[in-house]
């Protein structure tokens, strides 16, 4: 006998996500999920926002397959962190969100989740989240867009780091663009962070994420 | 590579509705996938085997069904399935994605006896 169900998959990650929300709202907190290929710079996109946010409290989760680099180099410049270690799984869940969000205990803040350094798999996977950011980088190429179709148009906003190295890798900053909005209409923020030199863009995913942060009911 | 998780629940799922409709066996799966839930038919097959042993799901057939992500032309409106390129295939306009297509996951419909 043929039953119908018509019933999603991952629901049991969806129903906890929806917890992590209700949590984070309570607290008077904004969650961002940020992902991104290995290397993109989001450790250092997180800790550049947060200097800029200035005023707001900034918080970080730390998702990585192994290690507590990430954590610890965000503690030392007085963010508060914890690091949840996967141990082999390719992205974060539901789950363990919970777990990092008691273990940095924030209130009326903003709340970064650096998910594992991945374009795929963190796609799929709602973490409770208010905003998805992407970083994506310049040596990554410019055909990124179209490749990793799912990432790309998931995202909420997206921020271009690196940009200081469009020359050097020949970057077709007009290719990405083509992709990008072939799937997405988020707003992009072109960033550079490269040490010894003013920083670029920064100030526009600050005020993105501030914007947000205010409009927190 | 993220199949694992979604396996077992899936086999939460039809376990909790096949113990409700009093099904000793489930025979069949049906899935439905969209191209952009990244979910590949051969790892969700093998975590199956490995996983749903033992279990009234054991031996099941799981059959996939996928659905494409659907892009719209900007310059002539066609509405066409995504393959391998973003251009249209009747006047070579660039296209954008529907918003919601491809991301299809669910269980359509399981038998059992």
């Amino acid at each position: 006998m043929e039953v119908i169900l018509m019933k999603e998959l991952l629901e049991a990650n969806d129903k906890l996500a929806e917890e992590n929300r209700a949590y984070f709202s309570s607290r008077h907190v904004l969650a961002v999920n940020l992902m991104g290929s290995p290397g993109s710079g989001k450790t250092t996109l997180i800790s550049a926002v947060a200097r800029e946010l200035g005023e707001i409290p900034v918080g970080a989760i730390e998702g990585d397959i192994a290690s507590s680099i990430d954590a610890e180099n965000l503690e030392k410049q007085g963010l508060h962190s914890a690091q949840i270690n996967t141990c082999g799984e390719c992205h974060l869940d539901s789950r363990v969100i919970r777990d990092g969000a008691e273990q940095i205990d924030m209130k009326n803040g903003i709340v970064f989740i650096e998910n594992v350094g991945n374009l795929i798999c963190p796609a799929e996977f709602d973490l409770g989240e208010n905003v998805r950011l992407l970083a994506a980088s310049v040596p990554e190429g410019d055909d990124k867009p179209f490749k990793y179709v799912p990432m790309f148009s998931y995202a909420d906003a997206v921020a271009l780091t690196k940009c200081d190295l469009m020359e050097a890798v020949g970057f077709d900053r007009a290719n990405f663009f083509k992709g990008l909005r072939a799937v997405s209409q988020a707003p992009v923020f072109e960033v550079s962070l490269k040490k010894g030199q003013k920083t670029q863009g920064i100030k526009g995913v600050a005020n993105y994420l501030r914007k947000k942060y205010e409009s927190l009911k | 590579m993220h199949e694992l998780p979604v396996v077992l629940d899936l086999i939460r799922v039809i376990k909790e509705e096949a113990r409700k409709r009093g099904f000793q066996k489930v025979t069949q799966i049906h899935l439905v996938i969209g191209e952009l839930s990244s979910i590949v038919d051969e790892s969700v097959q093998m975590y199956f085997e490995i996983a749903a042993k033992d279990s009234p799901c054991a031996h099941a057939k799981l059959a996939f069904e996928h659905r494409p992500a659907m892009l719209k032309c900007q310059k002539c409106g066609k509405e066409f399935p995504h393959k391998k390129s973003f251009q249209c295939p009747d006047c070579g306009g660039d296209s954008v994605l529907v918003k919601g297509t491809g991301r299809e996951f669910y269980i359509r419909s399981f038998d059992g006896q």
